[in-house]
C-alpha cells in the first residue's frame, strides 16, 4: 500500500515541479521584455551610466541633446534650455524625466523599435545600439516663444490642429539640464539650488501647472452648448442687459459682471458676448447646458484625466485638468448651480493646464475634431555627427483625432473667436492677439483672452488661446495657449505673445515651403 | 566485501564532471575578457571528490542507486560554477590558519559532506540504531533547537546560528534529518493503527487522536520554536515533510487536507500577530510598491530573471555587481537559483530543476523498493525534504510563494546545508543498498 501512496506522491510532486517551471518561464519569457524596460531596473541604470545615448534632434535636424562617453561614464549635453521641460534630463544621480524617461529604452538601445528585430537582438544578445529621436518641434519657434515670455513665469503651447504635432512647448523659468546630467558628484549642488528656488524651475508649467482658466473657458462653454443645441449663434437672454449692471442672482448668490469699461450693455448674442467676455451671458449658457452635459463635454475635450502626448506606452504625460473639485484625480460632481454658472466662465473650481487649453483651441480650429497630440516624429539610427541619419526606424504621425463637437458648432465658435480678436468690441480686449499687428497681412487670427481672478490683491493670471489663419477659407496651421502667471489682464500679458508666436510660425512655415 | 562495478554511475558522472572545469573555463574567459584558462584548481578538486566517492562506493561493493550521485554532482557542479563566479569575499573562512574564499570554502564542505555520505552509505548496514532509538533522536533534535534558542545568534532577523569557535553551524539543518528519522520510526510502528481506527464524520476522516498525540506534541513544540526563531521557510519545510510522510504512511488525503487547513489557519494567525510576517506577505503581493526598500531584493531578483531570458546572458556575463554592490543581496544563498537563471537562462534553470527532479524521483523509487516500512518512510521523508526545499526556495525566487530564507540543496553556499544534504544522500544510499536495488537500477 505504501508503494501506491508513493506513486501518488510522485504525481503530486511532478505537478508541483510543473507549476514552479511555469513560474520561471513567466518571468524569463512572458515578462522579460517589460521588466527590462522599467526605469528602476539596475540594468537600465547601468546602461544609462555607461552606454552612449541617442541624440535628440529638433524638426529641422538641429541637435538638442547629445552624449559622449568619458572615462566609462555617459555624459549628456543639452543645447537649449528652452527644451528642458520637453526633453527632461537624464542624470546619473537623479534618474530621468520627460522624453528622456519615456524613450529611455530606445535611446540607450535596449529595445529595437521593430519588434521582430528586437526579438532577434535578444536571441543574439547583441550589444545595445543607441537610437536617435526627432521632435515635431522646430527650435526656431520654441526659442521665439521662450524669448517672448522672457523673464515672465508662464507657458506657451502651440499645436498643429490638423495633425496634433506639438509645435512649441515652453515653460518658464527653465534651467540648463546639462548641469545635473554630468558628473554625479557635481550634480547635487545645482539640483539643490533648483529644488530650493521659489520660482520652481523644475515644474513643467505647460504640462504640470494647474491654473484657473478664467474667460478662455467660454470657448469651451460656447462650443458645448452649440453642439448640444441649447443655444444658436443668435440666442440671447432677455434679462442679460439688466443683469450686466445689477448682477445675475443664481440660488440667492449674485454673479457680477467684470468691469466692462465704457461699453453699454445691450442684448448680446454669442459673438458680442464673447467679444466683451460677458460673464452673465455665459453663466446663462452654462445653466441651459446643465451640470451633467457640462461634465460630459468636459470629458470629451480631455478634462478630468491625464493627457498623453504620444503613443500611450511612450508618452509625455500632462496632468489632469478639472472643471469641478477633483475626487481621486477625477472630476467630482458640481456642488450647485452657482458653481456650474461660475465654471461656465472659468471660475469656481476650474483648474486647467496650458496644454489642455491649447487642445480646446485646436479642437475648434480642427472643425470640431480634437487631434491626438504627439511630440516625437521619428526614431532613427544613431548619427555619429551633428547630421541626423537618413535611416528612419519608426515614425509617428497623426494618430487621428476625436470628434468633440459638430463641425457646425465648431464653425460658429470659430466665427465668434475671429470677432473676439478683430471685431469692433473684441479688439478692445483681444486685439493684441491680432497677427496683422506682427507683420502678417494676408491672414486673420482667432482667439480669446482670459483673466483669472485669484482674489485678494494678487495680480490675475493672464491667458490667451487662439489659432491662425482663421479667415473663412483658411485651414488653421497653429493653435496656441499662452499663460503668464500674475501677468495682469489677458489683453496685456498673454495676447501679444500669442499673436507674435502665431505670426512667427506662419512666417517660418511659409519660408520652409518657398525654400 | 566484494567490488561492485557501478557502470551507470560512472558513465553519467563522467560528462557531468567534465562540464564543471569547462564551466570554470568559460567563466574565467568571460570575466577576464581574454582567452586565459584561469585557475581551475577548484574545479579539478570537485571532480576529484566525486570520482573518489564513486571509486570508494565501488571498492566497498555498494549496491545502492546509481543515479543519485550523478544528480547531486550535477546540482553541486552548477552551484560551484556560480559560487566561483560571484565575488569571493561574500563568504569564506579563515579557520585553522587557512584563508579561503567562498568557492574554496564550499568545496571544503563538499569534502566533509562526501566523507559523511560515504560513512553513512557504507557504514550503516543496520538501521536498528535509527529505528529503535527514535525518541533519543527526538530528544537530540529538541536539544539542538533549545541550544539555538539559548546560545544562538541572529543573522538577518532569524536566530539560526550557533558559534562553535572556528565554524558556525545551523542546527536547524541537522534537526531536519533527526525529525525525519523520528517521524519515520513512529509512523512505521503506528501506521496500521492510524489508518484503521479513524472516525468518519461525513466525508472527512478524523484521525484517532491518542495515536497521534505524541507525534503532534513533539511536532507542535518544534513548530513553536521554529516560529519563535523567526524562520518561516524551515517551518513551512518541516510541515511539508510531516504531511508528506503522513500521507504516504496512511494514504489519507483528508489528513493532508486537515493539515493544510491548520497550516493556513496558523499562518493567518501569525499574519495578524507578527509584523514581520505581515511585512513579508505584503512584499510578496507587490514587491514593486517599494522597489528600493522592502521590495529591493525580490524586485532585483525578478529583473535578473528577466535579463536572463530564454538563453541566458552567458556564464560570467550576468549583472552580478553594480558599482561595487551586489545587484541582489544574498545572491549566494537565497538567490543562487536566480543567478543561475540569469546567466544560463530558462534552459539552464530547467536543467537545474531537471537534476532536482531526477534526485526526487530516484528517492521515491528507493522508497518504493525499500525492504520495510521504516526504510520506505525514511526515504520518503528524506526525498520530500530535498524536493520540497528545492520547490520552496525556487518558488520564492519567482514570487510564486512568499520568499523564505532557506537554501537550494547542493547549490546554495553554506556548510551546514551541504553537510546535511550529503547526510541525507548517505541515508538514501544506505536504504537503497539494503534493498539491493542496484541490480535493477542499472538495467532501467
Amino acid at each position: 500500500m505504501i508503494a501506491t501512496n508513493i506513486r501518488r506522491l510522485g504525481l503530486y510532486l511532478m505537478l508541483a515541479f510543473a507549476v514552479v517551471s511555469g513560474s520561471i518561464a513567466w518571468w524569463q519569457v512572458v515578462e522579460a521584455q517589460s521588466l527590462s524596460t522599467r526605469t528602476d531596473n539596475p540594468e537600465v541604470i547601468a546602461a544609462r551610466r555607461s552606454l552612449p545615448r541617442g541624440t535628440i534632434f529638433d524638426a529641422d535636424g538641429q541637435v538638442l541633446a547629445s552624449s559622449e562617453v568619458i572615462d566609462g561614464l555617459s555624459r549628456r549635453t543639452y543645447a537649449d534650455p528652452a527644451f528642458t521641460h520637453v526633453i527632461g534630463y537624464s542624470s546619473l544621480r537623479f534618474g530621468s524625466t520627460g522624453l528622456e524617461r519615456a524613450f529611455e529604452d530606445i535611446l540607450v538601445g535596449q529595445t529595437d523599435p521593430n519588434p521582430i528585430r528586437d526579438l532577434i537582438g535578444d536571441v543574439l544578445a547583441r550589444k545595445p545600439q543607441p537610437r536617435d529621436l526627432t521632435l515635431t518641434i522646430d527650435r526656431r519657434l520654441q526659442d521665439f516663444a521662450a524669448e517672448q515670455l522672457g523673464a515672465d513665469v508662464g507657458a506657451v503651447v502651440a499645436l498643429d490642429p490638423q495633425t496634433g504635432a506639438v509645435l512649441a512647448l515652453v515653460s518658464t523659468p527653465t534651467f540648463d539640464a546639462t548641469l545635473i546630467s554630468g558628473d554625479p558628484e557635481g550634480a547635487q549642488e545645482p539640483m539643490d539650488a533648483l529644488r530650493n528656488d521659489p520660482a520652481e524651475p523644475l515644474l513643467a508649467r505647460a504640462r504640470q501647472g494647474l491654473y484657473v482658466p478664467g474667460s478662455i473657458m467660454k470657448v469651451f462653454t460656447a462650443a458645448a452648448a452649440l453642439d448640444a443645441g441649447v443655444i444658436t449663434p443668435e440666442t440671447t437672454f432677455e434679462s442679460q442687459p439688466r443683469e450686466e449692471l445689477e448682477g445675475f442672482v443664481v440660488d440667492g448668490f449674485t454673479i457680477r459682471e467684470h468691469d466692462l469699461g465704457g461699453i453699454q450693455p445691450s442684448l448680446w448674442p454669442l459673438s458680442e458676448a464673447l467679444q466683451v467676455s460677458s460673464n452673465v451671458f455665459f453663466a446663462h449658457v452654462g445653466l441651459e447646458l446643465g451640470a451633467e452635459a457640462f461634465l460630459e463635454y468636459a470629458r470629451r475635450f480631455g478634462f478630468c484625466e491625464p493627457i498623453r502626448i504620444g503613443a500611450s506606452d511612450r508618452a509625455l504625460s500632462v496632468d489632469p485638468s478639472f472643471v469641478t473639485g477633483s475626487v481621486d484625480g477625477d472630476c467630482g460632481p458640481f456642488g450647485d448651480d452657482v458653481e456650474l454658472a461660475s465654471a461656465s466662465f472659468g471660475q469656481a473650481r476650474t483648474a486647467a493646464t496650458p496644454f489642455q487649453m491649447a487642445l480646446v483651441a485646436a479642437a475648434i480650429a480642427g472643425d470640431g475634431v480634437m487631434p491626438a497630440p504627439y511630440v516625437v516624429r521619428d526614431v532613427r539610427a544613431h548619427a555619429e555627427g551633428d547630421e541626423p541619419s537618413d535611416e528612419i526606424l519608426d515614425s509617428f504621425g497623426s494618430a487621428g483625432g476625436t470628434r468633440v463637437v459638430s463641425a457646425e458648432a465648431a464653425a460658429a465658435t470659430r466665427a465668434a473667436m475671429v470677432d473676439a480678436v478683430n471685431g469692433e468690441l473684441g479688439r478692445l480686449y483681444a486685439g493684441q492677439g491680432d497677427i496683422t499687428l506682427y507683420g502678417i497681412s494676408n491672414a486673420r487670427s482667432a482667439g480669446k483672452t482670459g483673466t483669472a481672478q485669484l482674489g485678494g490683491e494678487q495680480a490675475p493670471h493672464s491667458w490667451f488661446i487662439g489659432f491662425a489663419p482663421a479667415q473663412d477659407d483658411a485651414t488653421p496651421q497653429i493653435a496656441v495657449a499662452v499663460l503668464v502667471e500674475r501677468g495682469g489682464s489677458g489683453s496685456a500679458g498673454a495676447a501679444p505673445i500669442a499673436g507674435r508666436v502665431m505670426a512667427e510660425w506662419l512666417r517660418i512655415s511659409a519660408g520652409d515651403d518657398s525654400g | 566485501m566484494r567490488i561492485a562495478w557501478r557502470g551507470a554511475e560512472f558513465r553519467l558522472l563522467l560528462p557531468i564532471l567534465l562540464l564543471v572545469p569547462f564551466g570554470f573555463l568559460v567563466t574565467n574567459i568571460a570575466l577576464a575578457g581574454t582567452f586565459e584558462t584561469g585557475d581551475l584548481t577548484l574545479a579539478l578538486g570537485y571532480v576529484a571528490l566525486f570520482v573518489g566517492a564513486h571509486l570508494l562506493l565501488v571498492a566497498f561493493g555498494h549496491r545502492g542507486d546509481q543515479l543519485i550521485l550523478p544528480a547531486v554532482g550535477a546540482m553541486g557542479g552548477v552551484g560551484m560554477i556560480m559560487l566561483n563566479r560571484l565575488p569571493q569575499d561574500l563568504a569564506g573562512t579563515s579557520a585553522f590558519g587557512l584563508e579561503l574564499g567562498m568557492a574554496a570554502t564550499q568545496l571544503l564542505w563538499f569534502g566533509v559532506g562526501i566523507i559523511a555520505m560515504l560513512a553513512i552509505a557504507v557504514g550503516l548496514r543496520d538501521d536498528g540504531i535509527l529505528r529503535h532509538y527514535k525518541y533519543s533522536w527526538a530528544a537530540i533534535g529538541i536539544a539542538l533547537l533549545a541550544a539555538t534558542l539559548l546560545i544562538g545568534y541572529e543573522v538577518n532577523g532569524a536566530r539560526l546560528w550557533i558559534d562553535l569557535g572556528p565554524v558556525s553551524v545551523q542546527p536547524g539543518e541537522l534537526l531536519k534529518i533527526v525529525l525525519v528519522i523520528f517521524i519515520a520510526g513512529y509512523l512505521a510502528e503506528t501506521r496500521t493503527l492510524l489508518t484503521s481506527a479513524s472516525v468518519r464524520i461525513g466525508f472527512i476522516s478524523i484521525p484517532p487522536l491518542p495515536y497521534f498525540l505524541p507525534m503532534l506534541v513533539l511536532f507542535g513544540a518544534v513548530m513553536l520554536i521554529v516560529v519563535r526563531l523567526n524562520d518561516l521557510g524551515t517551518a513551512l519545510l518541516f510541515f511539508g515533510i510531516f504531511l508528506t510522510m503522513l500521507f504516504v504512511a496512511t494514504g489519507r488525503r483528508s489528513y493532508v487536507l486537515i493539515g493544510l487547513v491548520l497550516f493556513v489557519a496558523g499562518f493567518y494567525v501569525a499574519y495578524q500577530l507578527f509584523g514581520h510576517v505581515q511585512a513579508r506577505v505584503d512584499v510578496w503581493l507587490d514587491p514593486f510598491a517599494d522597489p528600493l526598500g522592502a521590495g529591493f531584493q525580490p524586485v532585483r531578483a525578478l529583473y535578473a530573471l528577466g535579463r536572463g531570458g530564454i538563453f541566458g546572458e552567458g556564464l560570467g556575463q550576468g549583472l552580478v555587481t553594480l558599482g561595487g554592490n551586489l545587484t541582489i543581496p544574498f545572491v549566494h544563498t537565497d538567490f543562487i537559483f536566480t543567478a543561475v537563471a540569469e546567466e544560463l537562462g530558462l534552459l539552464g534553470a530547467f536543467a537545474l530543476l531537471g537534476f532536482a527532479m531526477v534526485l526526487v524521483f530516484r528517492g521515491l523509487r528507493i522508497a518504493a523498493l525499500a525492504r520495510d516500512d521504516f526504510g520506505a518512510l525514511l526515504a520518503v521523508g528524506l526525498t520530500a525534504s530535498l524536493g520540497l526545499q528545492t520547490l520552496i526556495i525556487i518558488g520564492g525566487n519567482t514570487k510564486l510563494i512568499p520568499l523564505t530564507g532557506i537554501t537550494l540543496p547542493f547549490v546554495s553556499y553554506g556548510g551546514s546545508s551541504v553537510l546535511a544534504s550529503f547526510i541525507m544522500i548517505g541515508l538514501l544510499l544506505a536504504v537503497s543498498h539494503r534493498s539491493g536495488t542496484a541490480d535493477r537500477a542499472s538495467g532501467s
